[in-house]
């Protein structure tokens, strides 16, 4: 088997990933970037409104860093690191003057400064953006401003199995090329996991068929905690059918979201923030109105967009007008888009620090969607995912750096063998699972009964089926046995991770007993402060989620009621 | 919702058996894009089928593949809306890149042209250390935004009937993403971006097949001839093509000059030579397309305001 020896191994080419790589690599260090996909192919290019940015003399005159962090800590119902939320705040106006000099062409104001909109949950605007583009936009700058780099090699198309660590050292990881299906042993010292989120383990999601929770899943199976993973974010507009992603920005450039009487019914759920509340808010209230029959046949809402004029429609939300003319056969200046709540982002992820680092192994990062540094807390605000993306992606870099410099190289890769070996016994296997009946079952439960509304009953359900589907996979079997991108296999791997991560969700879901952001149980509709401010860990025991907690950093906001 | 069964012929290709032709039964509605149809195949029927899709909103390119002859995205393109009478479609890998597996093929060429470019952005040392802020206006945000929409789909450079024929033209792709930094005023490196690219930018044919299947708009063709603008800005070494290229902009220039208007015959014999013409003129004779050499034009009326204004740019 081929061996290759950096200093960092990245895993995952979207904005965390190559910011990190960016920085890690300036410093003189060895990076290997590796993707199951070519880079500019990774969701982060899928991000459409924004970057929320204060950037000092380009914001308004009234807003300040402080407001900032205030509305990610209240967006984030109060479970956001407070001391986190700020570093977030405190570096934003950097990162974009970072992404302009390597080229970003964000959209400017009349005198050549950057542009800024409002997006929800924002005292003042301040989300810079390139049209409704900015995840692709800075996509392509951050991943071709790494090619310029001759100690960045990328590894596209490989997709990587497990971790390789010795004790509590991390040691690299495998990989198999999915062109020729070869396994690769890339080792180093430091580790970052940056492979995003997890979509696809739900019926309806905004994002890529990419999204399979892979970094979740090789991060249990490697004794790695998750943080919070009962906070799933459900995004308002997913267009009608297709759940593809209508952006906050529509919201935020005036559009209305309207029921099947014509009411603007944002008001009576959000009376100051109408239609621009957190999206946890509006998802709900949408669900509220589609149950008690205001919704459309087929069960759907109006984004009503027609009053903004058709040149702005284009200039600003072209993307939108696009993807509702395209996959919906709506002209958006002049019908209302259909729109429903789908799956949109993963607030928990692997359990790291303010520098990007876990410590349940040495030598191992996380960022990105990946991570859960508890910036989003309870509920992440519009046009701060890339803003953590390329904050915590820069951090963490850093923090690799430092790192790399004190920590000496360890020799050895006894759990080599053993990953390929179960990766193989897939392609062996004569009979048993397919992973596309597992897969089915796991996106209808997750949907039904993870979903927007919780309760007890349909979690330990949930919790019962997936821990059976994860049973049954250990005897998944594929049909393809050839060997040049053997898709199938590979989807294999893909849902033995999906598997392990909705058990995490679906377990810390049950325990949880409140309400707090985008968790919402019916059976308990209270956010309960006394019990429940605190982050839960969950960790892969073997036949069960072992749960425990950690507190809340608290530097200047207390709880209050989450009122919009 | 009202579904139909449809069915989709798939040109499959492994190492093992080469190429052959699948057919599949699925059922759709007016919304199914392409690349949910795929999906339904992959989960339902045949898990060997092999595809690349990722985001299916047509913003990562992974989905490039031709659908009845033609390059598309299959997540841009709706089921409906392609299938012929009988509710047949037709899929294929996308022509030029050597194929590796059913609708993958392998696009590193496509990449390679891409990196020649010099693809990112080189700021003024000020900006870099933060001593100074960029200024940019709309107008020049708008125009660098144009190219940069570039999603890498690799379709043009599948399209383009130039890249097969010469190994020196760099393509539509990495032309409109050249483009986009000589476009960009906070770029330091244009001298040396139009050295680079002004040879290739004039092997272009013009044909637009490019501007046709770019599934983003982008128009590489258009930033091809931005970039032929720039050639009296060009220091490179002379090659044929850029004598030629020279030819032709001074034979536009005298021919506006003294008729106001391009004549292709005139414009020809002063680019091309009397041999080259010769030789066309025989292709010509034998393509039966020889009477458009001679099409008679008719005069411009007020040449000495054409001249005027001329004069002026001179």
């Amino acid at each position: 088997m081929e061996k290759k020896e950096y200093d960092a191994v990245i895993l995952g080419g979207g904005l965390a990933g190559l910011m990190a790589a960016n920085i890690v690599a300036s410093a003189g260090f060895s990076v290997a970037v590796v993707s199951k996909v070519f880079p500019t192919r990774s969701h982060s290019a899928a991000a459409e409104g924004g970057i929320a940015a204060y950037i000092k003399g380009n914001s308004d005159p009234n807003d300040d860093p402080d407001f900032m962090s205030y509305d990610e800590v209240k967006g984030g119902d109060y479970l956001v690191d407070q001391d986190a939320a700020e570093l977030l705040s405190a570096k934003s106006g950097e990162i974009v003057h970072i992404l302009d000099a390597w080229g970003a062409p964000f959209n400017r104001q009349p005198d050549g400064r950057i542009a800024l909109r409002y997006f929800g949950g924002q005292t003042y605007p301040r989300t810079r953006f390139v049209a409704d583009k900015t995840g692709m936009a800075l996509l392509h700058t951050l991943f071709e401003h790494a090619t310029g780099f001759k100690n960045i090699d990328f590894y596209n198309e490989y997709y990587v199995l497990d971790i390789v660590k010795e004790g509590k050292d991390v040691n690299g990881l495998v990989a198999m090329e999915m062109k020729t299906m070869d396994p690769i042993y890339l080792k180093s010292r430091a580790l970052l996991i940056a492979a995003g989120g997890l979509g696809m383990l739900y019926k309806h999601t905004t994002n890529s068929y990419i999204n399979t929770g892979d970094g979740y899943g090789i991060a249990l199976r490697s004794g790695v905690a998750l943080k919070d993973p009962e906070f799933v974010q459900f995004h308002p507009t997913g267009l009608y059918p297709s759940d593809i992603l209508i952006s906050e920005a529509a919201r935020a450039e005036g559009a209305i979201l309207k029921n099947n009487k014509g009411e603007r019914f944002m008001a009576r759920y959000a009376p100051h923030k109408f239609d621009l509340a957190p999206r946890d808010i509006v998802s709900r209230s949408m669900t509220i109105e589609i149950r008690e029959g205001r919704g459309f046949e087929g069960g759907y809402l109006g984004l009503d967009l027609t009053h903004l004029g058709k040149e702005y429609i284009m200039e600003r939300l072209s993307l939108a007008y696009d993807a509702a003319k395209t996959f919906s056969g709506v002209d958006a200046t002049e019908e209302m888009i259909p729109v429903r709540p789908a799956q949109h982002y993963f607030m928990g992820g692997i359990d790291v620090d303010i520098t990007g680092s876990n410590h349940d192994l040495n030598g191992i990062f996380a960022a990105g969607e990946a991570a859960c540094v508890s910036v989003h807390g309870a509920n992440r605000l519009g046009s701060n995912s890339l803003l953590e993306t390329l904050v915590y992606g820069r951090e963490t870099g850093d923090s690799m750096v430092n790192f790399l410099k004190s920590h000496k190289n360890v020799e050895s890769n006894s759990n080599v063998d053993g990953i390929i070996n179960t990766a193989y016994s897939y392609i062996k296997r004569e009979s048993g699972e397919h992973f596309g009946t597992l897969l089915n079952e796991l996106r209808d439960i997750m949907w039904e009964n993870v979903g927007i509304f919780r309760d007890e009953k349909k979690l330990e359900e949930a919790v019962r089926k997936i821990s059976d589907l994860r049973k049954r996979s250990v005897n998944m079997y594929v049909t393809d046995k050839s060997s040049n991108y053997n898709t199938e296999v590979f989807n294999a791997f893909e849902t033995r991770n999906m598997l392990d991560v909705a058990f995490a969700i679906s377990s810390a879901a049950l325990n949880r007993k409140e309400t707090r952001g985008a968790h919402y149980r019916d059976d308990y509709p209270k956010r309960d402060d006394d019990n429940w401010m605190k982050h839960t860990l969950a960790y892969l025991g073997d036949s069960e989620i072992k749960m425990s907690y950690k507190p809340v950093n608290f530097t200047r906001w207390k709880p209050e009621p989450r009122v919009y | 919702m009202e579904e139909k069964e449809i069915t989709v012929n798939v040109k499959k290709y492994n190492e093992k058996d080469g190429v052959f032709w699948k057919s599949y039964r699925v059922k759709a509605d007016r919304y199914t894009q392409m690349t949910e149809v795929l999906r339904r195949i992959k989960t339902e029927q045949d898990p060997a089928l092999s595809y690349r899709a990722s985001c299916h909103m047509a913003v990562c390119g992974s989905c490039s593949m031709k659908i009845n002859g033609i390059p598309s995205l299959a997540c841009k393109t709706m089921a409906f809306k392609v299938m012929d009478e009988k509710g047949e479609i037709n899929l294929e890998s996308m022509d030029y890149y050597t194929e590796v597996r059913d609708l993958i093929p392998d696009v590193d060429t496509f990449y390679d042209r891409m990196y020649k470019v010099m693809p990112r952005l080189y700021a003024d040392e000020e900006v870099i250390e933060d001593k100074e802020e960029q200024r940019m206006l709309p107008e020049e945000q708008k125009e660098v935004w144009k190219f940069q929409g570039c999603i890498y789909c690799g379709l043009c450079v599948s399209a383009c009937p130039s890249v097969k024929e010469d190994e020196k033209f760099l393509g539509p792709a990495a032309h409109a993403k050249g483009y986009r930094y000589i476009a960009d005023d906070r770029d330091t490196k244009r001298e040396e971006r139009i050295d680079m690219l002004m040879d290739s930018a004039w092997r272009c044919t013009s044909c637009y097949m490019c501007y046709e299947v770019c599934p983003q708009d982008v128009q590489p063709v258009i930033a091809i001839k931005k970039t032929r603008s720039h050639l009296d800005d060009y220091r490179g070494p002379e090659t044929d093509v850029i004598t030629m290229a020279r030819k032709h902009d001074n034979a536009i220039l005298e021919l506006i000059n003294d008729t106001g208007k391009i004549k292709e015959s005139s414009l020809y014999l002063k680019t091309f030579g009397f041999g080259e013409a010769i030789k066309d003129s025989i292709n010509m004779l034998k393509s039966g397309k020889i009477k458009y050499a001679f099409t008679k034009d008719s005069d411009v009326k007020n040449i000495d305001e054409v001249k005027k204004i001329m004069g002026d740019k001179k």
